[in-house]
């Protein structure tokens, strides 16, 4: 089925000529990771317009996000995009790992695939909090001094660090520029080389991971007593070519995911609180809610142990475990067990915690 | 036949592969050095501004403070505390828990830190956690009567020693 133009399309080569009908199955993946990719997307197309407008001192930096939201055409539907589809990506991308868990698709070849998959989470989550900085409220300005001072917690390196990421002893216009050298140079930058070698990871490895012999019916979503035409057999399984079968679910997916970003984004604005002031600390604050499990945690166990101990444990093994005997019988409860304490967690300081981090009942 | 070609070959390849390995290796330390020099002037540039040398603003004369006050010096974002005997203070208004900024009481008698709850007596040592350490303290003089304090430099202390306080007039 080729032909010249789809020889010469960029991303058709990007993609298999053919793949397993199994994997066009929706349940394999849930289009997570697609998604994700689609959010990174919009993040670099806003994050590009919104630097345009943006005045990354301690100045002008509050002004300008209320320039881009109130007075530019556009503005605030593309800062409000920006927001939301930040926040969203953290989500899926942890969707994403789970599910990649489940399936077990981080065993033999494709366990430096995983570490590369984690370190995208990690750098989506440290773009996530150098951007909270950005706006330079009373809500980013005090949420970082409080995330970034518990960096002083650790034992003889402590302090240079806090200095090295706050560019001083105090959250201020150092901090700010080197939040925002972070924000739009050099983790964006790293997010695409990263994400370039994950794929391409995936394509080494044959694509997506497919249980043995889980070929199973043939029949396609969306074509229900039909089976799939038979373009070739590759490993026992059969094949359909990637236009249109996987192309039309992609587009699909995009265009759900795209009209939910939008709806979310017209009608809830991003948060802009008032101006920040080194002095006053608003009643009520809280280290952005992905990180707010990490407060929580300071709050019931001694500081070095979380850092020095349990975070370090917790990585460590997140990095290593699909290195365990399949049938292993800890590993998935223990899976579970962090992922579901890390919920609990910031479920708890989001929403039992009140002012002064005191239980609201 | 075989043999000649081979000799033929074998220099070339030799040679090549050396120079691979050279490319390699010389990119290697130059990988290291680009590192190395960007660390160092990442470093370099988030260390000690000239703005960071300390600078003492005068707050007043003494007299003006009367012992058992706890006054706000907006200027350096910190509490000038006049003990009961007479000593001066000169605290940080940073909790040391995680940063935010703390409030005097006046009715209680004490710095409360809204974020967590922690709370410090009015000469800075903890009264509740889970603030680590006494509140930081800044360097005081007092010159002809005029209490000045440097708003750039904080100390920290892991607990109150009435070395740290200084006094109007000398004790005798």
């Amino acid at each position: 089925m080729k032909n010249s133009r789809q020889k010469r399309n960029i991303f058709v080569h990007a993609r298999p000529q053919t793949v397993p009908v199994a994997s066009l199955r929706f349940r394999l993946t849930w289009g997570l990771g697609g998604a994700a990719v689609l959010m990174v997307v919009i993040q670099l197309v806003t994050g590009i317009l919104l630097n345009f407008s943006y005045e990354p001192t301690a100045q002008g930096a509050y002004a300008s996000v209320q320039h881009v939201h109130y007075d530019v055409l556009l503005g605030r539907l593309i800062r409000n995009l920006h927001h939301w589809t930040g926040h969203a990506l953290v989500i899926i991308v942890f969707l994403h790992m789970l599910r990649v868990f489940f399936s077990s698709a981080f065993r033999g070849a494709r366990h430096l695939n995983w570490v590369i998959g984690l370190s995208l989470f990690f750098l989506i989550l440290l773009a996530n909090f150098s951007g909270y900085l950005l706006p330079w409220d009373q809500r980013s300005y005090w949420a970082v001094t409080i995330a970034t001072s518990m960096l002083e917690y650790l034992p003889g390196i402590g302090p240079f660090l806090l200095e090295l990421v706050r560019g001083g002893s105090e959250v201020g216009a150092s901090t700010l520029h080197i939040f925002h050298a972070l924000h739009s140079g050099v983790l964006p930058f790293l997010l695409l080389f990263l994400m370039l070698w994950h794929f391409w990871k995936i394509r080494r490895a044959g694509g997506l991971f497919l249980e043995k012999g889980g070929d199973g019916d043939n029949k396609l979503i969306g074509t229900e007593g039909e089976t799939g035409e038979k373009v070739g057999q590759k490993d026992g399984s059969l094949r359909l070519t990637a236009r249109p079968h996987l192309f039309i679910r992609e587009k699909a997916a995009a265009a759900v995911v795209l009209a939910v970003l939008f709806y979310v984004a017209i009608f809830f604005n991003a948060h802009l609180g008032a101006q920040a002031n080194p002095g006053l600390t608003p009643e009520t604050v809280k280290a952005p809610w992905y990180f707010i499990a990490v407060q929580e945690l300071l709050i019931h166990l001694n500081p070095i142990f979380v850092l020095l101990i349990l975070a370090p444990a917790v990585v460590f093994f997140l990095l290593f475990f699909p290195v365990l005997k399949s049938n292993n019988r800890f590993l998935r409860p223990l899976f579970i067990g962090l992922m579901a304490g890390y919920i609990i967690l910031t479920f708890t300081g989001l929403c039992l915690r009140g002012p002064g981090m005191q239980w609201i009942f | 036949m075989a043999d000649e070609s081979k000799q033929l070959l074998n220099p070339v390849s030799n040679r090549r592969t050396f120079l691979n390995r050279l490319w390699l290796g010389l990119g290697l330390v130059a990988l290291v050095q680009f590192i190395g020099g960007s660390l160092a002037f990442l470093i370099s540039g988030s260390g000690k501004k000239r703005s960071d040398k300390p600078l003492f603003i005068e707050v007043g004369p003494a007299a003006d403070f009367t012992p058992g006050s706890v006054t706000l010096i907006r200027r350096g974002e910190l509490y000038l505390s006049r003990l009961k005997d007479g000593g001066f203070l000169a605290l940080s208004r940073k909790c040391t828990h995680l940063g935010c900024a703390i409030a005097w009481d006046e009715e209680q008698k004490l710095f409360a830190c809204p974020c967590h709850a922690s709370t410090f007596a009015e000469n800075g040592t903890v009264l509740k956690t889970p603030a680590p350490r006494p509140l930081d303290q800044h360097p005081l003089v007092i010159e002809k009567g005029q209490v000045k304090i440097d708003i750039k430099t904080r100390n920290r202390r892991q607990s109150f020693q009435p070395e740290q306080l200084t006094y109007a007039i000398k004790k005798g």
